[in-house]
């Protein structure tokens, strides 16, 4: 239960952090610890208690004892799609400053909400 | 005001969330699914990490969009940061001599490394977005030892290229053989062996040089742009 | 045989072969797009027939449906690809002059990969592959809107593209809540087994989704980011997004609440909001003095009408819906089209700086009035039909809640006809007479839009071309049953 937690803990401080925030980079610092704590609880979902890794290494391995093999398969995807947004995110931070020579998101209005 | 107001949407979202939490056991069994990929996943695909025939094999859809995902990532940089003001010449302050010389010794035994953990992805923990990472982190290691350097635009391009094509086209080979997309239709080999599991293994391959191109695309777009707006 | 997944291989590889392509020349990269889209318009055609009959299930991998990623190509899937086909042939026939400057082959690549998106999300039958390709159009559609490189487009992708990862990321928790719940990702499998967990536990997930789809779907109050992007980004694209890309996001909600959770308790919530949506979106397009931002707040009141459609969840309610969604890819493709040369020509979003234009440009004005027409749902264009289909279903269901409802739709529709009215009239009864230098949008561009006006007539007169497909897709959508033993047999 305590895997269950930690996750949403890092789930709830990166929406915070995203809500609350004004700076961009901070902004997307909460984006990517959101992205940590949704990985980290579809793990905890496949977790079985004293388990391996699902890997057949060598003959004897019993099937019994493995961890769930499909939330790892879709962190792995989750993964690189937030580091695809994180790497788009950083490349936009870079021409915003370029623009407007600033990062806070409040004092960038020039467009209405 | 604004701290209050996401505090309590938050608090209201949490609530949710365990009300669901509570039905989902913690830590007993298997899932349909996944017990289904252990039980048979060795016999299907001839493949002894089963991460691997989920990631390739089983969910190999979702990989080839996961592949994509990268891709635009990769090009959408280039796009967003493409400025049509010619390249400056700006004197680089060069890294010291130890950073230089370490990086120089370093670099190809982490490619090496980086090769080794997307071919044996089917045997070993591991697999071609893993092998990717590593292969691109050995390109930071050159950027950061020599400044001056700048990988090949032209050469990372062609190996994106292909190596998406190349998933393509094996899973589309599959759909001529035997009518299903992605299928598996290579002989399966003796499992645990270097030469085993058919596609498998050719798509990791792919996948790893794919991804460490990318991913060291993406450095390279990244510094140049900081170093310009420096 | 013709294979549905083709509609999603084949453009992707063809979009990963571009760069290749463009070290051989430069000049065939813009025509890439434009064969894909034929390809894949072809054969959506050709699997229409077979798809009324019976949904088409393919599977990836060649294994039993619960345990590989499966494709479902029923009416709802091909009538969808098939319109996010002919809609992206004919903007990139329109980007082949309109596109010239910047990263011309990223963008064609860009625009290829986020069709392929789109195709991916309404083929597929697995929740979890509905996000990956869901994250490919949105990603992809972040980084066009940020294509121009100023300062507008800049900020707005931004703004789009934060808001966007916060509602993947919900999608992303209800899809690891439904994986603990259930313990499989494909989605007639989570709809079978539905009802065997109490509807508590269910509804957190059904709410996240709604949320985190919402904001591609830009659903009230989650569309904060669209007027900003679909207003900065190239016109080609803003045709995209707003014609396809939220479409698609609707299509998703639609999909989640119909036949994956089955929820009946929350369609009267989806109601209001459609509601309330299509107020707002249209009171803000009111007071809008940037042309293609008053398009961008028209697109959020037709979304809000197609969800208030959908809300009824009648069979000819959820007929209505898709026609629709139809009628507003066709209608507001053809805006963005025009006005995208208007402005060209212009240099300026103002619509004051459209003064005369009836006299200038007259064939991309008379587009324009025949998209506006259309959208405000006047006859003989398609926004008629879909329009009064909308009503006669509300009017069907006899509840008197609907009838207080339709009103206000109608409301909206009047505040609709009102503002366009108000730029028709600037277009040609404004402005003096003199003799500008400016000349008509090239034949490339007039191609395409001779194309949806041609479309937007001959629909708008024969609506029972499509009533076959249209029915039986809303049967698809109301008919879980049906649904689920398709794929699992």
């Amino acid at each position: 239960m305590i895997y269950y937690l930690g996750a949403f803990g890092l789930i709830f401080i990166g929406l915070y952090i995203v809500l609350v925030k004004h700076n961009l980079i901070k902004v997307i610092i909460g984006l990517s610890i959101l992205n940590t704590g949704i990985n980290l609880f579809l793990i905890s979902i496949g977790f079985v208690k004293k388990g391996t890794a699902p890997i057949f290494s060598h003959p004897g391995l019993k099937a019994i004892r493995m961890v769930d093999p499909v939330p790892q398969a879709l962190v792995l995807t989750a993964i690189v799609i937030g580091v695809a947004v994180l790497a788009l995110a950083l490349s936009l931070a870079i021409r915003l400053y370029q623009h407007y020579g600033t990062l806070n998101l409040r004092k960038i209005r020039e467009q209405k909400w | 005001m604004r701290r209050i107001i996401s505090i309590l949407l938050l608090g209201i979202v949490a609530l949710g969330i365990i009300l669901t939490l509570v039905k989902i056991p913690f830590g007993v069994s298997k899932t349909k699914v996944g017990k289904y990929y252990i039980d048979k996943g060795v016999e299907e695909t001839g493949v002894t990490n089963i991460v691997t025939s989920v990631v390739v094999n089983y969910r190999g859809f979702d990989t080839l969009g996961e592949v994509t995902v990268l891709f635009i990532a990769a090009l959408g940089l280039g796009a967003v940061l493409s400025t049509r003001k010619k390249k400056v010449k700006r004197k680089v302050e060069p890294a010291s001599l130890i950073l230089y010389t370490g990086c120089r010794f370093l670099f190809p035994l982490i490619l090496l490394f980086g090769v080794y953990i997307f071919i044996h992805g089917h045997l070993t923990p591991g697999g071609g977005f893993q092998g990717g990472a590593i292969v691109a982190s050995a390109f930071l290691l050159i950027y950061l030892g020599s400044r001056e350097r700048r990988i090949g635009e032209r050469g990372t391009k062609a190996i994106e290229s292909l190596g998406g094509l190349i998933f393509v086209v094996v899973g589309l080979a599959g759909l001529v053989i035997s009518g299903y997309f992605l299928r598996n239709f290579l002989p399966k080999g003796i499992p645990n062996l270097l030469f085993s599991g058919g596609i498998i293994p050719i798509i990791y391959i792919a996948i790893g040089f794919k991804v460490g191109s990318e991913l060291a695309g993406i450095i390279d777009n990244l510094g140049g742009a900081v170093s310009r707006l420096s | 045989m013709v294979n549905p997944v083709l509609l999603i291989v084949v453009p992707l590889g063809l979009a990963f072969a571009i760069p290749l392509f463009g070290f051989i020349s430069k000049r065939i990269e813009k025509y890439i797009p434009l064969t894909a889209m034929l390809f894949n318009l072809i054969v959506s055609l050709l699997l229409i027939p077979k798809a009324l009959q019976q949904p088409i299930v393919v599977s990836i991998g060649g294994f039993p449906p619960p345990f590989c990623i499966n494709l479902v190509a029923g009416p709802v899937g091909i009538l969808f690809s098939a319109i996010i086909a002919l809609v992206g042939l004919l903007v990139s026939v329109y980007a082949l002059d309109y596109i010239k400057q910047g990263a011309t082959g990223e963008y064609h690549i860009l625009y290829l990969l986020l069709l392929v998106g789109a195709t991916g999300v309404v083929l597929t039958g697995d929740i979890f592959n509905l996000f990956v390709f869901f994250e490919i159009l949105c990603i992809s559609s972040y980084a066009l809107v940020a294509h121009s490189g100023d300062k507008a487009g800049i900020e707005s992708a931004v703004k789009y593209l934060i808001q966007g990862a916060i509602g993947s990321s919900l999608i992303l928790i209800a899809i690891a809540l439904l994986y603990g719940l259930f313990g499989t990702l494909n989605m007639a499998d989570i709809a079978r087994n539905i009802d065997s967990v109490s509807s508590i536990s269910v509804f957190v997930p059904l709410v996240l989704f709604i949320t985190g789809l919402g904001v591609e779907a830009a659903i009230f109050p989650l569309n904060a980011w669209l007027p900003d992007a679909h207003s900065s980004a190239p016109s080609s694209i803003s045709a995209i997004l707003s014609g396809i890309a939220i479409e698609v996001g609707i299509y998703a909600v639609a999909r989640v609440i119909f036949t994956i959770f089955g929820a009946q308790s929350i369609l009267l919530f989806l109601l209001l909001l459609g509601i309330l949506t299509l107020l707002i979106g249209e009171m803000c397009a009111f007071s809008q003095r940037n042309i293609k931002r008053l398009l961008a707040y028209s697109s959020i009141g037709q979304i809000g009408l197609i969800l208030f459609a959908l809300g009824i969840a009648t069979h000819s309610g959820v007929v209505g819906g898709l026609f629709q969604i139809i009628s507003h890819a066709l209608s507001k493709a053809l805006l963005f089209l025009a006005v995208g040369y208007m402005i060209y020509r212009t240099g300026s979003l103002e619509i004051s700086t459209l003064e005369g234009m009836g006299r200038k440009m007259p064939l991309t004005s008379l587009a324009f009035t025949i998209g506006a027409f259309s959208l405000v749902g006047l006859p003989p264009f398609v926004g008629f039909p879909s329009k009064f289909l909308i009503v006669r279903a509300a009017l069907i269901a006899q509840e008197p809640l609907f009838v207080v409802l339709i009103a206000l739709v109608l409301l909206g529709t009047i505040i609709e006809g009102a503002y366009f009215l108000r730029i028709v009239q600037v277009l040609y009864f404004k402005g003096e007479k003199s003799n500008s230098k400016i000349e008509d949008a090239p034949i490339v561009a007039l191609i395409p839009i001779f194309i949806l006006m041609l479309l937007i007539l001959i629909i708008g007169i024969y609506p029972k071309l499509l009533t076959g497909v249209l029915n039986s897709a809303a049967g698809e959508f109301l008919n879980r049953v049906g649904y689920i033993k398709s794929v699992l047999g």
